[in-house]
């Protein structure tokens, strides 16, 4: 049994985003035949809430609700799977410099995944930071399909995904309700809590999958001689 | 720490201002001006079989409320420039003309995020609003992005 989930999401617990957890599951449930997810990843900025428990939420709508963060590194934005106390001790969520090396290894040795996204997002992604210093070892997988990404961006992050080698996966970066589950992932395996998503992760089947909307084509405009 | 500031800054309240008169006019005015159409903001009839008895200000009408002129002496600043990010307001009672609201300040929270543009420090500055009874009317965050 398959599992398609939105491992890039910000909730109101996100400085820079105003959509509540309730909405975000009401609106999936309202357009499963569009994005047809099984569950959504919080990934909020520079944080992890170890405390928040959204099993209520999970049942009534009937979608898996599970938590991550995502940090700021030298590297750019990396997202952090399985986040741990160890992780949150060894750590400053909120340091925007974090060493990324140092975090995806100890972050690997402690259990969980970190995982760069937006790479080719310029300043805060790893294509820009390629450019001027060695590539970073032990990364398992980039998102290469990013909700908000614009035109170009996913496509340095395919390529370097290309390059490296890398995993990839999606994620919509949502801030706002109607955004949410634009891009996903989608494991071979069945994935329930943060272990089995760390576990795919790491070692599983997993593919970028994208629902959003073609763009329309705009015919550029004709300039009109007005006598 | 992601960003160095006096941690003593935050929650001290830095300013407090004169209470400030709510005038009939004054909600009139604010109102033509954003387009109101609400009549219990704008129709006495209307309004006194409302639901608070009289006319009251449109909640955004909390955002016209100014600081004092020393406000920015005591907001830390960061790097050479910056801008008005954006608010964001609470609302907790209705403002009615004839209130006499006051402002009182502190530093809410300073943080350090970066994004396509570079690095950035945001002050967040709250702004608790009361009138004449002690009653909190509401609380206006006011975000200031500084380009470090």
């Amino acid at each position: 049994m398959s599992t398609i989930l939105d491992l890039h999401s910000h909730s109101e617990a996100s400085e820079d985003s105003r959509a509540p957890l309730e909405a975000y599951l009401n609106w999936l449930k309202l357009r499963h035949t569009e994005r047809p997810l099984d569950g959504i990843v919080l990934t909020e900025h520079r944080q992890f809430n170890r405390d928040a428990d959204y099993r209520a939420l999970e049942d009534k709508f009937g979608i898996l609700v599970l938590k991550a963060s995502e940090v700021e590194t030298d590297y750019g934005h990396v997202l952090v799977f399985g986040v741990t106390d160890e992780m949150t001790r060894r750590f400053d969520f909120a340091n925007v410099r974090i060493p990324a090396q140092e975090l995806i290894d100890e972050v690997a040795r402690m259990g969980g995944v970190a995982i760069p996204c937006h790479p080719g997002r310029p300043n805060v992604g790893l294509c820009e930071h390629y450019e001027k210093k060695p590539p970073l070892e032990n990364v398992v997988a980039v998102e290469v399909l990013n909700g908000g990404s614009r035109k170009g961006e996913d496509e340095r992050s395919e390529t370097l995904a290309r390059s490296y080698g890398y995993g990839t996966i999606g994620g919509s970066d949502s801030h706002l309700v109607s955004l949410i589950g634009l891009c996903g992932t989608r494991f071979d395996a069945e994935v329930r809590t943060i272990d089995d998503l760390v576990c795919e992760l790491r070692g599983g089947v997993y593919e970028p999958v994208d629902f959003r909307p073609p763009r329309k084509v705009v015919p550029h405009a004709v300039a009109v001689e007005v006598k | 720490m992601a960003v160095e500031y006096d941690p003593a800054l935050i929650g001290r309240v830095f300013e407090t201002t004169d209470p400030v008169p709510v005038t009939a006019e004054m909600v009139e005015t604010f109102c033509s001006a954003i387009g109101e159409t609400n009549p219990l903001h704008i129709d006495d009839a209307a309004a006194r079989s409302g639901p608070y008895g009289a006319l009251t200000a449109p909640p955004s009408f909390a955002v016209t409320f100014r600081n004092g002129r020393h406000f920015f002496e005591h907001v830390p600043r960061f790097g050479k420039q910056g801008f008005d990010a954006g608010k964001d307001v609470e609302f907790c009672a209705p403002i009615r003309p004839g209130d006499a609201i006051v402002l009182s300040s502190h530093v809410k929270e300073i943080y350090e995020k970066t994004g396509r543009s570079g690095s950035m420090v945001f002050v967040i500055v709250r702004s608790t609003l009361k009138n004449q009874d002690g009653e909190v009317v509401a609380h206006v965050d006011h975000r200031f992005m500084n380009r470090t």
